[in-house]
This record gives structure tokens, C-alpha cells and sequence, in this order.
């Protein structure tokens, strides 16, 4: 015999299996709200199946400390499991079905709550499958059939040329006389690991130790299961009662525990606890280790894990947002970049490679003709006269740089505006201007940037810029 | 004088690539004190004609030209990929450069379908070579030829460049090749414009300033983003680098320009050196209407005057008499002296050509419009309306001062017919000769709200509601902000993204979103249209348009024919037809019987449901108060029910004064022989124009202008300056005061949408055939007007139930009987059809007591549905059911299956469903006696043959024949009718829930009718029509369906707010309300609504909003 157990009220379907195991070993997870028990032999703890019945709906009402559910739950007991969870989920409370009663107790329920589901027919068409549910619910609706009683004592010939299989199996369904296996459910294995001290610990070096430890026992258990992890999470009871997380994301599944010490670390050493540690916890994400088959000639990038230690230093010295690859952001606003994650590049197939290689080239040649540009940053914010709206004198003071000078030459405006149905549009007009140089007027650009020094000193050039929304000047930088 | 002269402009007829439509900018070049200005857009002139007008009303120089998309072949510059294709700015020189430059478009456009992939739709460098001369080329702009080889500065680019210019010069000669600079503040650009100037230097090639205007002031560069948005599908937040730079690309002043190119003065005087070499105005367009080719010793004239002859003396001789015969001549000397005199003859001439073609190929056609106002249209079979008999205006249709061309519209039957009569044209006049005329789909309503909301980057479910405020409905409530609008979608309109969305949606308004294809205006040309306009492939294949719509033809000039469908044709038509085969009576429409009584009964009771121009609520509630009685009524008629003289407060004067209840009146004795026929109201626009005549004492033509200017495209100072001309006028002729101002308002009033009395006259006809038919040969019309669904006001299963109210017995689909059009068949009294129609007892609905228009014919005809009604089955599989059937009948649902292999299995479903099937499974359940048939019978056989058994079980046939499903229930029935068909022949939804509507005490709509006035009554039904016009202040009128026929309720605007969901979105309504029963109109003034729950399902109703 078996029991389904329903209930809506239930959030939370480890509580429901739990509460399942309290009755039978047996136990199958067919949704989230339903459960399906082989109580076989059942009756020498709880007595008949009645008795069961009566004991699981008792005891589901009890609050979840006193082992119960907190709510109300429907039972049913049949001899096959499909009909005992349609019992379960469309009769309410306890429903016995007796064997051979089947179509007594569920031939009034509605075509349309029959689970297809449970012989495996989809809810809208697939491909590769005959027919979909919402295919077989229409030709039964034109068939002007309505309950599981009609469909059931129709003739089975008929039912199975003109549905197939599917609609014999689904008939059987409708008829409560299926005959399966449950499929029991069976735990995946979790990678958490924790230790409460004895004593609280405030220094790095002691629960470096501990963390070692925990980590060790993890990368054994993931080994042992041919897993790894690109996901830690570091949990620290703290002595204030606050808990202190930590979250790493590995950009490539690994398993090594002294690598993952050394992360936690220094990842610590960047974000230390806010009082000394009363209790640890280490959680690993489980995924498929990676697979990587080198090419011959491909040279060897470096070890993932030696470059996400390096990277997490110079996070620590530079801090998180300082470091990554630039990016160019494909947008009109003058200098605009953001910063993401370095990775190593994946391979690159021929084609593309050859394109790459090629563009470089190209790129290469033509930079003869450009000159080189030093960007200031941040700019330097300066003070311009103008004639006719074009520069003619420029003084710009920085902490390490100054310009100060009448300019000779000018080129420009080059004028951009954009992002104009954001609140931050911008629009600014640049100019290349020529600012007579002198050894008095621009200092600390003598070494680097004030070119030749025999005979008259030459012109430097400048490109500045206006915004023009609120009229500021400044020096971007410099051609070299 | 000016400094500079802008030559490189698109306009938003670029479509998605410019953002100012032509008259935007014409007013800016008007504002900046430009004298000239050139537009060149996108492979096409589309913008050209709008441009010139703007131009000659501000007196700007238009000059044309084009941005032409050519392919570079790989020869011509190096690296360049195959199919590169970049655009060279060309401008018009002369008339055979406009020539050329049509043709050259037309190639391109001809060559690959309409939608093709961007970049596909290109000349090559050698066509272009070919159509160069007349033309002056500009080396371009950013997209240019030569911006394309200066990618990169290095040596090989720059002789690379040098090479394209060299070719450049060969090709359109030296002298009409300009070095084009533009400055927009960009860096690459002035780069570029510097290798220009070098390579101009070098092979001294004039330099030639433009700004590359895609828009006509800064602020327009939003939506110029926004289409760039839309035609690269992107988001304004992933768009990047496609946007523009900055938002230089504008109409700039002279004084601007000229700082801008201040080191190179001479590129800015080339402007206005340019501008004075460049001839060509739309002006001189050289358009000739094709000469119809008369045998030799004629001439058009001669052949004209004997073709009217003939004619006239066929028409007018025949019924009418001598004394209109002659004053029928006099008319015709009148109108052929003018006609030779404008050199017209080849148009009439071209028009009777296709009158011929249509009467030889048996297709009905007839004139409408203005051309009834002519005896020679008349004379010549164009028109039907006798306009000497009915006196109506000539100069209506035609007249010398006016400068315009005469407008015909042929009303053909739409459909195939109308399509035989257009390839006629296409073939006659050759590929390149007619086209069709294009309509500008523009940004409006939702298309517009629903883009803009997408380009901003609002999700699904915000541009849904975004879309959702554009109202829809005709009546649009004057509390109804646009804040409350957005307030009540539960958006806010301070919310900046909003408000742009607003902005943007505005901005967007009107301007032109792709070319579409008129609904039948022909132009036709002689020699080449190609030359004229270029032409393009529409989306139908065959048809070819030109890039001008309608409006833009008649301003420059070219004469169109429209060959307009009209479905109340087909259905005539297809009538004729079944008579013949049915009835086995031959019916000509121009012969039917005058003053037939049986119409004008119908006619007067309102019994109009399916007859043209009568049938709608409107018309319905206004014939039992002008009771027609004679022909002219019928014009009346037609053209009373118009928002002309509803505005203009015409119609309820007219009804008093016919019912004797008000004195008829004139505003003045003069204008007693003009409004005597209309009891002193002025209802059509010939009196209008009359009136201006005789009170004022304008010329025909003049008179017409007044109408004009009144008219579609008001101008505030144009209709100032007539108004006083007309009071002036009439103030001469001794009309003052309130008579004076009477008629001044009476014409403005109706100006607008008026119907001109020839108009009506020619719909009335078809109205007055369409009733007569319907009247005499119910069953034939019925089937035709079912056979040409959609038309008309009214669903088909209002116009089958309307037929059964009038006694004529419908029967259902049936895959052994019915054809794939609907057919009529005597009544058989006995055999299969009757013993198993046991599933269709509900046919013929117990409550009806049909009322025949006549005598019901001998032997009894019924109409039989078509295969067509089934939802869901293709005209294919009907046609190959038929064709099957007609070797023998078929024996079993095996059978049809076996024997039709177009039949999907859904198909099959669907006829099984609506009962399609019944009679065959009858046939093969002879053996089975006493054994009911039903549908589920089928629908059990369906599934079982439907399904593949596989080769070796494909005879093998199931040995228990019967289905174990029971019978469908009667409400499942009707479901299965609506849904499967979208009709049901069977009882009305309404009339299966009779007693609890009596327990209710709703009232059958029959009986309401002979209820008094002012009495307290419930109606209730299916909402057949919802109808909010604009013209009725808010007030919304439904028409509810029951068994008994239709009864008309009014909803005041107050109760319209209260109740807004269940009155727009229920098919089913209780109605309590006050009866309104004025002259035999009858009407439910509504206080309280309810909906009603009715498990029965209904076709959705036929809202006007």
C-alpha cells in the first residue's frame, strides 16, 4: 500500500520530506507539496492503514518543533501510488481507496486535474513526443468528456488507435490502475563544514589553522566525489554575536586546498572581522571540475590558481575596484572605459586568431602617421580666454603638473553630445591647441614633455576641452 | 543676397534616416532667408513633390536630387569588400537628368523585392555611368565614395581616392563632379575634408561646402537617434556608436556656414554658383497623359465625339425621350468643347477603354464621384447617374479656371475582378507605363507609442500600457488630459523617462514610416512613367507603384484613374450569378424595375441590414422618418447620414419640412431653384457650390475653389480670403445681415464631408440594386454577401439570422453538399439529409415567425454554407474536398481521408466539430438502423483516421463502427458553431435563455417596437454594434441582438464613465432604460446596465471606436 501526503500550506519540501522519513523509509518527492510513502508493513508500528492515516494528519498539525508541520495536510492510502496522490491532492482530508475501488473514489474528479506528468507527457508540444497535454485535454473535450470515469470506461482499443500508447497509459491513470515503482529520493551530498572553539580567536595566524583544517576535510570530500568548487562561503561567528560572511567566486572550478587557504586569507586580511571569532563555517558550491586539453603549440598560460592568488594581492593592495582589464564602452562619450574581471582568454580558433593577428598588423603600420596622446588623470581643471569662442591663453595647476601659456595654434572645436534622455547627457567641445612653451610656464612636463631644448623652445601640444553644460575648461592631457 | 545655398539635405522621406518632413524644412531655409534649397534623399524623390509645393508657396528654389546607393565592384577601389555599397549625393541639372535619375531608380528598385536586405537595393558604378547625364555628382559625406577610400591616410589610400575621383569626372564630365566638404565638429571629418581639398587642388575640382541636413533644427537630432534606434533594432542605451556625434547635422543660416568655412570661401560660393546651374524644378516635370490610339484619319477628338454620340443617343434616347435627349446634347457640345479645349480626349478616352474591357469581360463597374456629374461619362458608360435628368453641377467635375485634372473612380467589384482590370492597365500601358499610387504609412497611434517605448528601453509590459493610451475610440472626452491618461495607466508623467517618451511619441507624429500601395489610384503616362516618377514594387506581387501617393500626383499634375473595389459590388455580381444558375432569371442592373414596392416597404421600416450605404445604425435610425418613396430619395438618403449635414445641423430641418412639420424656407429667393429638390436645406456639395453662383455670383470654377478651400486641406488665410470674396460677392447681389451669414455657415458647415449629389446618386444605385436584390432574391444575395465577408456593418451571423427572420431556411456545412463558397439548393422534403439532421433540429428557431420581403420562390431555395465558414480549414484542402467529391460521394470519414490527403488532421477536427461530417458517417451508418448520428461520432472517427496506422493496418477498418461518446448537448452545440464558424444557424444564443429573461422581465426586441413612447422597459441581448462616433458629444449607441431582431439602445456619455468595462467588454446586457419611439424609430434611452452571464458563446461585436 501507499500514503500520499498533500499539502499547499507547505513551503518548505525538506520539511514535508522529513516529516515523511518519521513514517517510512520509502519515500518519493513527487513535487514540492507531495509526497508518496510505501507504508508495507506499516501496521505493526501505527496499526491499520486507517490508524496510519489518522496518525499522520495528527501529527501534521503540530508545530514544527513538536515534529508536526503546523498545518493541515490531505492523506490517502491506495494500493498504487498515481491513485493515491490523486486522492491526496483533489479529496480532501483522509481518503482510503480500498484495491479494486479506484475508479469508485476518483472517477468524479475533472479530466482536467489528471497528472500527465506521472506518465511522463509534456504540458505543451515538444519535439519528439506524439502528443502534449493540451493536445489530448482538447480532442477528450470535443469527445465531451469531463470526468476520469468517462475516459476511464472507454473502450481501450479505441482509445489506444486514436491516442496511442500515451492514451492508454493515461486511461490506466484516470482508472487508478497504474503500476509503478517509487522513485525514492536519495540526498545529494552537501560540502559544509564547521567548528565551534572553545575560545575565541582575534589574530589571523591561529585561525589560519582552522580554517586549514575545515578546508582539508572539504577538498578530501569533494575529491572523493570527483568535484570541485567555483564558489566558497566563509561564515564567522563573531564574539559580538554578529556573523561575518564572505563570499568567492573562482572563475574556474577548483580543489586545492592550499590555494583556497590562502584566498580566504588574504581575503580576511582585506575584510577583517569586526570582533574575535567564536565559531567557523565552510561551504563549497560542488561543480564539474574543469577539463582542458592543451594544444602542442598553444604556450602555456599560467596556472588559474597562481593568477587569482597574484590578482587577489593586488586586489589587497590596490583594492577590489583597481584591479581588472580595462574595457572600451562602445558609446560617443569621450574617454569612456569601465573595469571588469582579468581572465585568461579562451582559445581563440584559427580564423579568428589570423584576424586578430592581421588587424595588429595594420594597426602597427598605420601608427606612424598618429601621435601618441598622455592622458592626465584626473584632468586638469583650467582657466581659458577666448576670442571668438577660440582658446587664446591657458592656465591649468594640478598637484603635479601645471600649463600656463598663450596659445599658438588651435585646431578644433571637435564637438560631442550624447546620452540625451539620461540625466547625465553630456556635451563638450575639445580643441588641440599649441601652447608656447617656456621653462617658467610648464613645469614638471620638462623631462617628458617639453621635446627638444636647442635652439627656441617648441610649442607643446595640448588637447583641452569645455564642458559645455556648465562652461568649466580643462587639459585632458598631452601628444607626445 | 544670400551667401550660401544648402545642396545636400534628407528629409524623413529617407525613411528612418532623416528626421524633418519637406515642409520642416522649407519653413527653416523660409526663416534663414535662403532662396534655394536641394533635397536629396535616400534612393528615392519621395519627399520631391511635398518639397516643391512648400517651396513654391514660400517662394524657395526646390532643387532635386538623390542619395543613390551604389555598389562598388571590387575593380574600381581597392580593398573594398564585394558588396560595399556606399552613396553618392547626385542633383538634378536638367530634365533629362530627372529623367535619368528616375530611371536609374526605378532599376534599382525593380530589381529585388520590396523587402529587401539593406544594401541589396543598389545600382552598380557602370549603371550609374550610363544615367549620368543631367546630373551634377558630389563626391559626398561621410557614407560617401570618397569618404570610404580615405579610411586610412597613407599614400596608397589617397591615389585610391584619386582614382574614384578621376572615374567621377569621365563619367559625369568635368565641371559637374564638386569636391563636398562637411564640417560637423569632428575630427576624422576635418581629416577628411583636408585630403578633399588636397585632391580637388590636384585635379581642380570645384570645392563645395554642405552641412549633410538630416534634420531641420538641434532639436530634431533626438528623433533622428530614435529612427536610427529603430532601424538598426537596437535601444537608445545599446546603440553607442551608431548615434549621431553630436547634433550638427542641421539646417544651419548662411552667416554660420560662412564662419565655418571661413579659410575656403570659394566652397561656399560654389553654393550659390551651383544653385543657379541647377535648372530643374518639379515644375518642369514633362508628364504627358498616354494618347489613345485612334485608326488613321481620326483623331482623339473625332473618335471621342463619336464614341459620346453613340452613346448619348443609346441612353438618352432609349427611355428618356427626345426633350432630354436634347438638352442632353447641348450639355455633351458643352462638356467636349472644354474637354478638347483642356486635351482631355485621351483621358475620357483611356477610362471608356477599361469601361469596354470590364463590360466585355463581364466584370460590373460604374463610375462614382464627381464624374456623374458629366454627360459624357455618362454618354460614355463611365457613370449610371443621368446627371442632365438630375441636373446636376458639370463644374463640379471639371472647369477651366480650376488648372486641375478631372478625377474618375471606377468602382469595381473587389477581388479578383478588380485585379483583372488592373493587370488590364499594367498590360495595355506596359510595366513602366502605369503604376499604382503609394500611401506614406506614417508614425500614428500605437505603432508610434509602441517603438518609441521600445527604443527607450521599457519592457514589454510598459510599452503595452504605453500603447494602450493611445485612444482609439472616435469620441475622445475633453477631461481626458494626457496627465490623467498616463495617471490612470499608472504611469507618471513627471517621471523623466516618461516624459520623454511623451515627447519623443509627439515628435514622432506624422512623419513617414515606409511606402505603402493606394487602395486603387492608377497613374498612367505616355512613353515612360519611369520618367516621371520612379516606380517600385509593392508588396503584392505584380504591382507596381510610384513613390508618390495621391495627393502629391494631383499637385503636380498627373491624371490617375482610381480602380477602387468595393465588396457591395462583388456581392452584386456574385448575386447575378446565382440567380442565373438558381433561379434560372437573368437580373440586369441597369434595367431593374423602378419604384419597386417591396424595397421602398423595407426601405421605410428600416428592414436594411445588408444593403449598401442603408444599413447602418444611423441610416436605420432615419428611413422610417424620411419614409423613401421614389429614387431620389434614396440619394437623400445616403447622403443625409454624413457628419456634413449632421454638424451643420441639416437633418433634423430636412425631416421636419418632409413631414410637414415645418414651412420650407429659403435664406434668400435667389436660392429657391437650387434647395427646392432638398425642401430649402442644403444637403449636397453641387448646391454649395450653386449657392456661391447664384448668391454671390462666382463662376463654376470659382466656386469649386470655395469648396477646396473649405475642404480636406484647410488653410486658415486661404478660407479668409474666400469667405470675404463670397460676402463680398453676395453683399453686391443684395444679401445682407442674417441671410448672409446663414449661407456663409451653411457652406462652411458641410464643406468638409459633404457627398456631392452625383455621389449619391451613383451609391444610391447600388443601393437601390442591392436592396432589390435582397428583397426579390434573398437567398442569392444572402450567400453572396457571405461570400465576400468582410463587408459591411454587420457580422455574417447577424446577416444569416437577419435572413432567417425574412424566411429563408439555412443549412449547415455539410462536406457531401456545401461547396467552398456558400451555394444555394432546393429543399428537399425527404431522404438523409432531413433523417439526420435530428443534431440540427434547432435550426429553425421555434420563436421566429418569419416574415418574407415577397413571395417565397418555387421550389422552396435554401442557402447552403460553404466550406469557407469552417475556422481553421484552408481553401485548398475545401477545394480538393469538392473536387474529390465530384468524381463520386464519399462513403465513410476513411474515405474523405484516404481520398483527400490535403486534410490535416486538424482540419478534419474542425469539420467534425461543427458537424461538417455528420451526413457522411450517415451514409455509412445506413447499416445501422435507428442508430442516431452525431457529431462526436465523427469526432471519435476523426481522431482514429487522423492517425497514421502504418501501411500494413491501412484497410483494416475498425470492426465496431460505433462510438461510445454520447451526443453534444445543445449549448455545447452552439459552442462548437461559434467557435468552428463563428455563426450558428440554429437558435439565437439569446433566445435559449428566454424564460429567465422573462422571469427578468426583459422584453423581445419585436415587442418593444410596438411599445409608446416614454415607457419604462428592460431590453436585453448580444451586443451586435458599439458605436461612439465623434459627432455625438460622447453618447454611445449598442445594438442588442435576440431572437426577434435587433433593438437600438443610447448611452448617455454620464453612464457611459459609470459603467466604461461592462458596456465595452460583455457580449451579453440587461438594459433598463426609457423608450424612445419617435416616428416609428425606436430606441432604449439607457439608465441601468448589467451583464449577463451567459454560458453560451458568441462572436465578438463590430465596434466602431
Amino acid at each position: 500500500m501507499f500514503a500520499c501526503i498533500y499539502s499547499q500550506s507547505v513551503s518548505d519540501s525538506v520539511l514535508l520530506q522529513d516529516f515523511a522519513y518519521s513514517f517510512s523509509p520509502l519515500v518519493e518527492e513527487t513535487a514540492a507539496d507531495t509526497v508518496v510513502l510505501d507504508v508495507e508493513g506499516c501496521d505493526l508500528l501505527f496499526g491499520s492503514a486507517y490508524e496510519l492515516s489518522k496518525v499522520m494528519a495528527g501529527r501534521a498539525v503540530k508545530p514544527k518543533q513538536s515534529g508536526g508541520l503546523g498545518c493541515k495536510i490531505n492523506v490517502a492510502i491506495a494500493a498504487n501510488p498515481d491513485a493515491a496522490i490523486h486522492a491526496a491532492r483533489f479529496l480532501e482530508g483522509i481518503t482510503f481507496i480500498s484495491p479494486g475501488e479506484e475508479l469508485t473514489g476518483l472517477g468524479d474528479l475533472p479530466i482536467e486535474v489528471l497528472c500527465f506528468e506521472l506518465v511522463g507527457v509534456a504540458e505543451k508540444k515538444q519535439a519528439g513526443r506524439p502528443q502534449s497535454r493540451e493536445e489530448i485535454l482538447e480532442t477528450l473535450k470535443l469527445w465531451g468528456i469531463r470526468t476520469f470515469r468517462e475516459f476511464a470506461t472507454l473502450p481501450v482499443a479505441g482509445v489506444s488507435e486514436r491516442l496511442g500508447q500515451e492514451g492508454v497509459k493515461l486511461q490506466q491513470l484516470a482508472a487508478g490502475k497504474t503500476d509503478r515503482h517509487l522513485k525514492l529520493i536519495q540526498p545529494a551530498p552537501v560540502f559544509e563544514n564547521s567548528l565551534e572553539l572553545e575560545y575565541p580567536i582575534a589574530e589571523l595566524e591561529p585561525l589560519s589553522f582552522i580554517l586549514a583544517r575545515l578546508l582539508n576535510q572539504l577538498c578530501a570530500s569533494l575529491n572523493t566525489y570527483s568535484l570541485a568548487t567555483n564558489e566558497l562561503r566563509l561564515s564567522l561567528k563573531l564574539g559580538n554575536g554578529a556573523t561575518h560572511e564572505r563570499k568567492l567566486n573562482l572563475p574556474y572550478p577548483m580543489r586545492d586546498h592550499k590555494v583556497f587557504l590562502k584566498l580566504l586569507l588574504l581575503d580576511t586580511e582585506m575584510h577583517p572581522p569586526q570582533a574575535a571569532v567564536n565559531a567557523v563555517a565552510i561551504a563549497f558550491e560542488p561543480v564539474k571540475p574543469r577539463v582542458l586539453q592543451n594544444g602542442l603549440f598553444i604556450p602555456l598560460a599560467p596556472e588559474p590558481e597562481k593568477l587569482e592568488l597574484t590578482l587577489m594581492r593586488l586586489a589587497k593592495l590596490l583594492g577590489q575596484d583597481s584591479v581588472g582589464s580595462l574595457e572600451l564602452v562602445d558609446t560617443n562619450r569621450p574617454d569612456a572605459f569601465r573595469v571588469k574581471r582579468f581572465g585568461l582568454k579562451a582559445r581563440i580558433d584559427g580564423r579568428k586568431r589570423r584576424n586578430e593577428i592581421r588587424n595588429s598588423q595594420s594597426t602597427i603600420r598605420n601608427s606612424k602617421c598618429l601621435l601618441g596622446f598622455r592622458v592626465f588623470r584626473p584632468p586638469l581643471r583650467a582657466i581659458v580666454q577666448a576670442e571668438h569662442g577660440s582658446p587664446t591663453q591657458i592656465s591649468a595647476w594640478g598637484p603635479s603638473r601645471s600649463v600656463y601659456g598663450k596659445v599658438v595654434r588651435v585646431a578644433g572645436p571637435w564637438r560631442t553630445t550624447g546620452d540625451w534622455w539620461r540625466t547625465d547627457a553630456w556635451a563638450r567641445d575639445e580643441w588641440d591647441v599649441a601652447v608656447e612653451s617656456s621653462r617658467s610656464s610648464i613645469s614638471n612636463l620638462r623631462s617628458q614633455d617639453a621635446g627638444s631644448t636647442k635652439g627656441a623652445p617648441r610649442p607643446i601640444l595640448f588637447r583641452i576641452y569645455r564642458e559645455l553644460r556648465s562652461g568649466v575648461w580643462f587639459v585632458e592631457g598631452v601628444y607626445d | 543676397m544670400t551667401e550660401y545655398i544648402e545642396l545636400h539635405a534628407r528629409s524623413a522621406f529617407s525613411f528612418l534616416e532623416g528626421a524633418s518632413v519637406p515642409e520642416e524644412l522649407i519653413a527653416a531655409c523660409h526663416e534663414l532667408q535662403m532662396p534655394a534649397m536641394a533635397l536629396l534623399d535616400r534612393d528615392g524623390v519621395y519627399g520631391a513633390p511635398r518639397f516643391h509645393m512648400a517651396g513654391k508657396k514660400n517662394g524657395i528654389k526646390a532643387h532635386i536630387g538623390a542619395e543613390i546607393s551604389v555598389r562598388i565592384q571590387k575593380a574600381k577601389v581597392k580593398r573594398q569588400k564585394k558588396k560595399d555599397v556606399v552613396s553618392i549625393p547626385v542633383l538634378v541639372r536638367n530634365r533629362i537628368g530627372y529623367q535619368n535619375l528616375c530611371r536609374l531608380i526605378t532599376l534599382m528598385k525593380l530589381r529585388v523585392p520590396k523587402h529587401a536586405k539593406s544594401g541589396e537595393c543598389a545600382v552598380t558604378l557602370d549603371e550609374l555611368a550610363e544615367y549620368a547625364n543631367g546630373l551634377i555628382c558630389l563626391t559626398g559625406g561621410d557614407d560617401g565614395l570618397l569618404a570610404k577610400a580615405i579610411h586610412h591616410r597613407d599614400t596608397e589610400n589617397t591615389e585610391g581616392a584619386q582614382r574614384i575621383a578621376e572615374w567621377l569626372i569621365d563619367v559625369f564630365g568635368k565641371g559637374n563632379v564638386y569636391a563636398e566638404l562637411q564640417r560637423h565638429f569632428n575630427r576624422e571629418g576635418e581629416a577628411r575634408n583636408q585630403m578633399v581639398v588636397d585632391l580637388a587642388q590636384r585635379l581642380k575640382l570645384p570645392l563645395l561646402a554642405t552641412n549633410g541636413v538630416c534634420h531641420a533644427t538641434p532639436a530634431r537630432r533626438e528623433v533622428a537617434d530614435v529612427f536610427t534606434c529603430i532601424r538598426n533594432h537596437v535601444r537608445l542605451e545599446t546603440a553607442g556608436r551608431l548615434l549621431a556625434k553630436n547634433s550638427e547635422t542641421y539646417l544651419k543660416p548662411a552667416k554660420t556656414m560662412v564662419q565655418l568655412f571661413a579659410d575656403l570661401p570659394e566652397a561656399i560660393a560654389n553654393t550659390v554658383e551651383l544653385s543657379s546651374r541647377l535648372e530643374f524644378t518639379l515644375q518642369d516635370l514633362g508628364y504627358e497623359f498616354p494618347k489613345y490610339p485612334v485608326s488613321s484619319g481620326e483623331t482623339m477628338a473625332s473618335f471621342l465625339r463619336k464614341r459620346t454620340d453613340e452613346g448619348a443617343r443609346l441612353r438618352y434616347t432609349g427611355r428618356n425621350g427626345m426633350p432630354t435627349y436634347e438638352r442632353a446634347r447641348q450639355q455633351i457640345e458643352r462638356e467636349l468643347a472644354l474637354i478638347e479645349k483642356l486635351k482631355l480626349e485621351g483621358y475620357f478616352l483611356i477610362v471608356w477603354d477599361i469601361i469596354q474591357f470590364c463590360k466585355q469581360q463581364g466584370i460590373l463597374v460604374q463610375g462614382r464621384g464627381s464624374a456623374a456629374n458629366s454627360a459624357v461619362c455618362y454618354s460614355l458608360g463611365i457613370t449610371a447617374v443621368d446627371p442632365v435628368g438630375m441636373e446636376l453641377l458639370f463644374e463640379r467635375f471639371l472647369s477651366e479656371e480650376r488648372g486641375e485634372w478631372p478625377d474618375i473612380d471606377l468602382d469595381l467589384p473587389s477581388g479578383d475582378q478588380r485585379e483583372r482590370a488592373i493587370q488590364y492597365v499594367y498590360e495595355r500601358y506596359g510595366k513602366l507605363g502605369a503604376a499604382m499610387t503609394a500611401n506614406v504609412i506614417t508614425y500614428r497611434g500605437r505603432s508610434a507609442a509602441r517603438e518609441v517605448g521600445k527604443v527607450l528601453g521599457f519592457d514589454d509590459e510598459t510599452v503595452g500600457r504605453l500603447s494602450g493610451l493611445v485612444h482609439t475610440w472616435e469620441w475622445k472626452d475633453p477631461k481626458d488630459s494626457t496627465a490623467r491618461q498616463f495617471r490612470d495607466a499608472g504611469l507618471d508623467l513627471r517621471e523623466s523617462r516618461i516624459k520623454k517618451f511623451f515627447q519623443l511619441y509627439q515628435a514622432v507624429q506624422d512623419l513617414p514610416r515606409h511606402l505603402g500601395q493606394h487602395s486603387g489610384g492608377m497613374v498612367i503616362c505616355q512613353g515612360q512613367l519611369d520618367s516621371v516618377v520612379p516606380l517600385e514594387p509593392a508588396a503584392m506581387p505584380g504591382r507596381v507603384v510610384v513613390q508618390w501617393d495621391k495627393e502629391d500626383c494631383a499637385d503636380l499634375g498627373i491624371i490617375k484613374v482610381d480602380l477602387l473595389g468595393l465588396g457591395m459590388m462583388a456581392a452584386l455580381e456574385d448575386s447575378i450569378q446565382l440567380i442565373r444558375d438558381s433561379y434560372g432569371e437573368e437580373v440586369d442592373l441597369a434595367h431593374l424595375p423602378q419604384d419597386d414596392p417591396a424595397v421602398y416597404a423595407a426601405l421605410q421600416k428600416a428592414d436594411t441590414i445588408g444593403m449598401f450605404q442603408v444599413e447602418s445604425r444611423a441610416q436605420m435610425s432615419c428611413l422610417p422618418r424620411l419614409g423613401p418613396q421614389k429614387f431620389y430619395d434614396i440619394v437623400v438618403q445616403v447622403a443625409i447620414i454624413r457628419p456634413g449635414p449632421i454638424v451643420g445641423n441639416m437633418v433634423h430641418p430636412y425631416l421636419r419640412r418632409r413631414q410637414g412639420r415645418e414651412p420650407v424656407v429659403y435664406a434668400h429667393p435667389a436660392l429657391e431653384p437650387v434647395l427646392k429638390r432638398t425642401l430649402g436645406v442644403p444637403l449636397f456639395q453641387e448646391q454649395l457650390l450653386r449657392m456661391a453662383m447664384i448668391c454671390a455670383g462666382f463662376s463654376g470654377g470659382e466656386a469649386e475653389e470655395l469648396r477646396r478651400a473649405m475642404g480636406f486641406k484647410r488653410s486658415e488665410a486661404r478660407m479668409r480670403e474666400i469667405e470675404v470674396k463670397l460676402r463680398q460677392g453676395m453683399a453686391r447681389n443684395g444679401i445682407t445681415g442674417r441671410a448672409q451669414d446663414e449661407i456663409v455657415q451653411s457652406i462652411a458647415s458641410f464643406a468638409l464631408y459633404g457627398f456631392p449629389e452625383s455621389h449619391a446618386a451613383s451609391f444610391a444605385l447600388i443601393a437601390y440594386a442591392s436592396a432589390y436584390l435582397k428583397c426579390h432574391y434573398l437567398a442569392a444575395f444572402t450567400a453572396a454577401l457571405l461570400n465576400n465577408q468582410p463587408m459591411g456593418f454587420y457580422q455574417p451571423f447577424t446577416i444569416i439570422k437577419d435572413a432567417q427572420r425574412h424566411a429563408l431556411k439555412v443549412r449547415p456545412v455539410d462536406v457531401t453538399q456545401s461547396d467552398w463558397l456558400c451555394t444555394i439548393e432546393e429543399e428537399r422534403v425527404s431522404g438523409i439529409g432531413c433523417r439526420v439532421s435530428a443534431e440540427n433540429q434547432s435550426c429553425e428557431d421555434p420563436a421566429l415567425h418569419p416574415t418574407p420581403y415577397t413571395q417565397l420562390p418555387t421550389p422552396l431555395l435554401v442557402l447552403r454554407l460553404g466550406l469557407k465558414y469552417v475556422k481553421g480549414l484552408r481553401e485548398e484542402s475545401g477545394q480538393a474536398i469538392v473536387r474529390e467529391r465530384a468524381k463520386r460521394p464519399f462513403v465513410s470519414i476513411d474515405d474523405l481521408q484516404q481520398r483527400v490527403p490535403e486534410l490535416r488532421k486538424d482540419e478534419l477536427r474542425k469539420l467534425a466539430a461543427v458537424g461538417a461530417l455528420n451526413f457522411i458517417q450517415a451514409i455509412d451508418k445506413l447499416k445501422f438502423v435507428g442508430q442516431n448520428v452525431h457529431r462526436r461520432d465523427a469526432l471519435w472517427q476523426v481522431e482514429r483516421v487522423a492517425r497514421a496506422a502504418g501501411a500494413l493496418y491501412e484497410e483494416l477498418h475498425e470492426m465496431d463502427g460505433t462510438s461510445p461518446l454520447l451526443p453534444m448537448t445543445l449549448p455545447e452545440r452552439i459552442d462548437a458553431d461559434f467557435r468552428g464558424t463563428g455563426l450558428t444557424i440554429g437558435r439565437h444564443p439569446v433566445g435559449h435563455h428566454r424564460v429567465e429573461l422573462n422571469k427578468l422581465g426583459a422584453l423581445r426586441a419585436s415587442d418593444v417596437r410596438s411599445m409608446p413612447n416614454g415607457r419604462l422597459v428592460r431590453v436585453a441581448g448580444w451586443v451586435i454594434v458599439r458605436q461612439r462616433p465623434g459627432t455625438a458629444k460622447g453618447f454611445m449607441f449598442l445594438s442588442l441582438e435576440d431572437e426577434t431582431g435587433v433593438a437600438n439602445v443610447i448611452v448617455t456619455p454620464q453612464l457611459f464613465d459609470k459603467n466604461r468595462l461592462v458596456l465595452v467588454d460583455h457580449p451579453f446586457l440587461l438594459i433598463d432604460g426609457t423608450l424612445q419611439n419617435q416616428d416609428n424609430v425606436v430606441s432604449v434611452k439607457a439608465r441601468r446596465v448589467w451583464p449577463l452571464s451567459f454560458k453560451v458563446a458568441a462572436a465578438p461585436s463590430h465596434d466602431f471606436h
